[in-house]
């Protein structure tokens, strides 16, 4: 009975154990330096594990997946992001989402080149998100 | 023999009951049937316009469309068998509710039979579930009305 504890158990232990920040930002942004901003924006974010960053024209969508233990405050990490990026970047459209289909569609999305493909595909993204039924 | 003596030897004679055993099964069949149901939200997120949000709705129709085959087929009662509560407790049990229910009343008709007796069991999950929500949705608008949380 040890062993199989110590068999299925120790591996959740070892993954929980990495809390490497995995923040990617899309290369079709022109701004160099806004893009570094957005980034470290997001890795401030102590409670996000994982964060995409989608910036097409002035569209930018931002997928975060926060830590598993910390999902009750998944809506608060939002908002506070979302405020943030506003706050320094009142121009954009920001939508700050921490739904899983943003985070799966912005990984595929990171290398678009064809930037009006890309704005659409946001644009698209983010009608989705509103969708309530 | 007495009442007491009757208990005396009725305790005697009963097997006892395998609590952690029963607890165990409950508890990874119940695993199990949500796994599933994850995998199939998943499923819908990644391959569909569906989002956590809206997958839910899709994903408990399709969980209790295949419980309610298999109870059809008679595999979902093994299950029940063996699990216990662990097949109960999830939304697949109440598709099992439905539907043996439904069966069971076949031969006294379709309206009386069938109409009159599929919601025998899950009846109270309904009335229960419906009268809960009220009252919540109810204690919620007080509680906006009143400034306290938002929508």
């Amino acid at each position: 009975m040890k062993k199989f504890i110590i068999f299925f158990f120790v591996p959740f232990f070892l993954i929980g154990c990495s809390n490497e920040q995995i923040v990617k930002v899309s290369n079709n942004a022109a701004d160099g330096e806004k893009r570094e901003e957005i980034e470290n924006l997001i890795r401030d974010t102590k409670e996000v594990y994982t964060g995409t960053a989608i910036l097409a024209g002035d569209e930018l969508l931002v997928a975060i997946q926060v830590n598993p233990w910390l999902g009750y405050k998944e809506q608060k990490v939002e908002k506070k992001l979302q405020k943030e990026i506003k706050e320094k970047y009142p121009d954009l459209h920001v939508l700050v989402s921490s739904d899983y289909k943003m985070h799966w569609e912005s990984q595929k999305l990171l290398n678009e080149k064809d930037s009006k493909k890309l704005k659409d595909e946001v644009k698209k993204l983010k009608d989705l998100a509103k969708e309530e039924t | 023999m007495d009442p007491q003596e009757y208990q005396q030897l009725e305790q005697q004679i009963t097997p006892p009951t395998p609590y952690v055993k029963n607890v165990l099964k409950a508890f990874l069949v119940g695993g199990l049937i949500c796994t599933i149901g994850q995998a199939i939200m998943y499923l819908y997120i990644i391959f569909f316009d569906f989002t956590d949000k809206t997958a839910g709705n899709a994903t408990t129709a399709t969980m209790v469309f295949i419980a309610a085959v298999l109870t059809g087929l008679g595999i979902y009662r093994k299950l029940g068998a063996f699990a216990g509560a662990g097949s109960a407790v999830p939304v697949t049990g109440f598709s099992n509710a439905v539907v043996s229910a439904a069966i069971e009343g076949r031969t006294e008709g379709m309206v009386l039979g069938v109409g009159g007796n599929i919601f025998k069991l899950a009846g109270s999950v309904i009335l229960f579930g419906v009268g809960s929500a009220f009252f919540v949705a109810l204690i919620k608008l007080i509680l906006v009305t009143a400034g306290v949380v938002k929508w």
